[in-house]
């Protein structure tokens, strides 16, 4: 992997550039954490870098909460997306396997895919929550992604991952290879100690292999212990940057809104016939944990939880799933 | 995006005919707008325009290709709808979603058909099949229940079958009314008297969640192996797409995945039977 440089002025200079042709989201800082915007020119030096995630998952990009999925859309602007980091970016691969599938691909997904370069950030630091390391991935991104940029030293430092990142870069001037080995020490010094704190931070949590072995075979006193908080109000699944159930409402004259939903919502696997086999809270609650950690797992080459602990963050019972974890081991 | 198809776009089908089989239960008659043609087993998402879309099993022949047939239940807020349209509306169709039955595996084989109330709906459509390929089978035998003798659907279809070189169909009423002359009880009491080759058979099953259940555990007393047992498995198939997440049993998609599964595919899924 080749590092390329550019100043952090001229970054922004060719961002600004960037906005006559395109929609730039990237993470501004707010009064409680950091969160996409869109980018103007006045708010390109506000764009955070190397900070853990911002609030909203990257999905909400590409499956907005509520759409008309019978009507063409209009060709949107080419997006960029700066900041993601590589828990989302990671996300991205469970969404494409089922959205892009070959047998019912998806073109309200397919189009906003395409039309999108995402440009990962690195994690220098962790929040209280962040577990990603626990299931095997690095708080930066060497996949998936079209580029991977981190902030140091007045510099924007850029690792190539795709082609169409390539293409992309390349039209930024004045990108020089970086030939500073300290400049990469430093940066591979900062991934370290940050899965470091992820590590120390979450010692004695299973992997997601053995969660998947623990829920599957947790009995059911459990799932009554942790839902007596519950209120099924769907945060945990809204947040979830692998969370994608929605429901096909009607409209006259045929037309379909996709709207998001969540099997935490009572009535959610409800037949006309009366039968609901999450009828009951528990198995409800359940349920969430059986498809992310047994059987998505089961399904998809995708994890289906990538530790970015969002879902801990949004409860408003305050369950933390890591907690229920660890009284499983 | 123009020349792509676009999964969530219903085709449009004018209703040609309703049938009243029971007090709940009628056939719609559909002609698409273009040719339509799907698997025994397969099944549609059929739209009431702007009230709600629901997934039916079309019980007509998947060999007609002009039109087809859904039979209904009266049972829920689509299909209130559904009992009070005319025919000359516009309905929606999206799919055939799923797999089906696989009838050609069943040659040379004896068919024995479990079905329990609107359950006898894909079954129809898989008979018509076998009638289709009944040079190749050995013996197709149907066991029907329903709850009273108003509520049996299809009757001349029984006649039929009983006419049928091949066939015999059977029925039976948890309770009879004075002119009933056939069996009473539950279906599976019609096994007791019904002889099957069944190292050389397989069984389907379709109806209510009870009846699957109990009939299951019936064919499996009876001998049959956990992979001769066909489900036809009833869940909220929302998008038919293997995306919404509304039918997931387990693993499974019930609506990608199935909804026709063997049992052995099943059998270690937690709570089918719900």
């Amino acid at each position: 992997m080749h590092y390329l440089s550019i100043d952090k002025e001229e970054w922004d200079h060719t961002l600004e550039k960037l906005l006559l042709s395109h929609n730039v989201f990237a993470p501004v800082n707010n009064d409680y954490s950091q969160d996409y915007e869109l980018i103007t020119a006045e708010s390109i030096p506000e764009i955070t870098y190397n900070k853990p995630k911002p609030a909203t998952p990257l999905k909400a990009f590409f499956l907005p909460v509520r759409e008309n999925v019978t009507v063409s859309r209009a060709s949107d602007k080419p997006r960029i997306i700066i900041g993601i980091p590589n828990c989302d970016i990671q996300a991205l691969g469970l969404l494409d396997e089922i959205y892009l599938d070959t047998d019912f691909d998806d073109l309200f997904y397919r189009s906003r895919r395409e039309n999108t370069i995402l440009i990962a950030s690195d994690c220098f630091g962790i929040q209280e929550h962040c577990h990603c390391t626990s299931y095997g991935i690095k708080p930066f991104s060497s996949e998936k992604a079209d580029l991977a940029v981190a902030q140091m030293n007045g510099q924007i430092i850029i690792r190539v991952l795709s082609g169409p990142g390539d293409r992309f870069i390349n039209t930024f001037p004045h990108l020089v290879p970086v030939t500073d080995k300290n400049i990469i020490t430093a940066i591979e010094r900062e991934h370290k100690a940050t899965e470091k704190l992820l590590k120390d931070k979450n010692k004695g949590l299973p992997d997601y292999f053995e969660t998947g072995l623990l829920v599957n075979d947790a009995g059911k006193k459990i799932w009554e212990k942790y839902s007596l908080k519950c209120v099924s109000c769907g945060a945990c699944t809204a947040i979830c940057p692998t969370c994608t159930c929605f429901l096909l409402i009607d409209k006259p004259g045929f037309e379909k809104i996709k709207q998001m939903d969540a099997c935490q919502y009572p009535g959610f696997q409800l037949v006309a016939g009366g039968e609901d086999p999450l009828s009951e809270l528990p198995s409800r609650f359940r349920n969430r944990y059986l498809c992310k950690y047994v059987w998505k797992p089961a399904r998809f080459s995708s994890i289906a939880c990538t530790g970015c602990g969002r879902c801990i963050e949004a409860c408003i019972g305050k369950i933390n799933k890591n907690e229920l974890f660890m009284e499983l081991v | 995006m123009a020349n792509q198809k676009n999964i969530y776009k219903p085709l449009r089908a004018r209703l040609t005919e309703v049938i009243e089989e029971s007090p709940l239960i009628k056939t719609f008659v559909l002609v698409p707008d273009e040719e339509f043609s799907f698997r025994t087993g397969q099944f549609i998402e059929l739209s009431v325009d702007g009230i709600g879309e629901a997934p039916f099993t079309p019980s007509s022949s998947p060999l007609v290709t002009d039109k087809l047939e859904v039979t209904v239940m009266k049972t829920g807020y689509v299909t209130d709808y559904m009992h009070k349209m005319k025919p000359g509306v516009f309905m929606g169709i999206r799919g055939p979603y799923g797999r089906g039955y696989p009838v050609d595996s069943y040659s040379g084989k004896e068919v024995l058909i479990l079905g329990g109330g609107c359950g006898l709906a894909p079954i129809r459509s898989l008979l018509y099949s076998l009638e289709h390929v009944k040079d190749k089978l050995e013996r197709v035998i149907l066991c029907y229940g329903s709850k009273t003798p108003a509520d049996c659907i299809y009757k001349p279809l029984f006649q039929r079958l009983n006419n049928t070189e091949k066939f015999e169909a059977y029925r039976t009423v948890d309770k009879a009314d004075e002119e009933w002359k056939e069996s009473v009880g539950v279906v599976t009491n019609l096994l007791n008297s019904i002889k099957v080759n069944i190292k050389n058979s397989v069984a389907v099953v379709c109806g209510p969640p009870v009846m699957m259940k109990f009939g299951t555990i019936r064919l499996l007393e009876m001998g049959y192996e956990d992979d001769q047992i066909y489900l036809s498995m009833e869940k909220n198939m929302s998008c038919g797409l293997g995306k919404c997440g509304h039918c997931m049993l387990g693993e499974f998609f019930v609506c990608k995945d199935g909804p026709v599964f063997t049992y052995k595919e099943l059998k270690d899924t937690p709570d089918i039977w719900k």
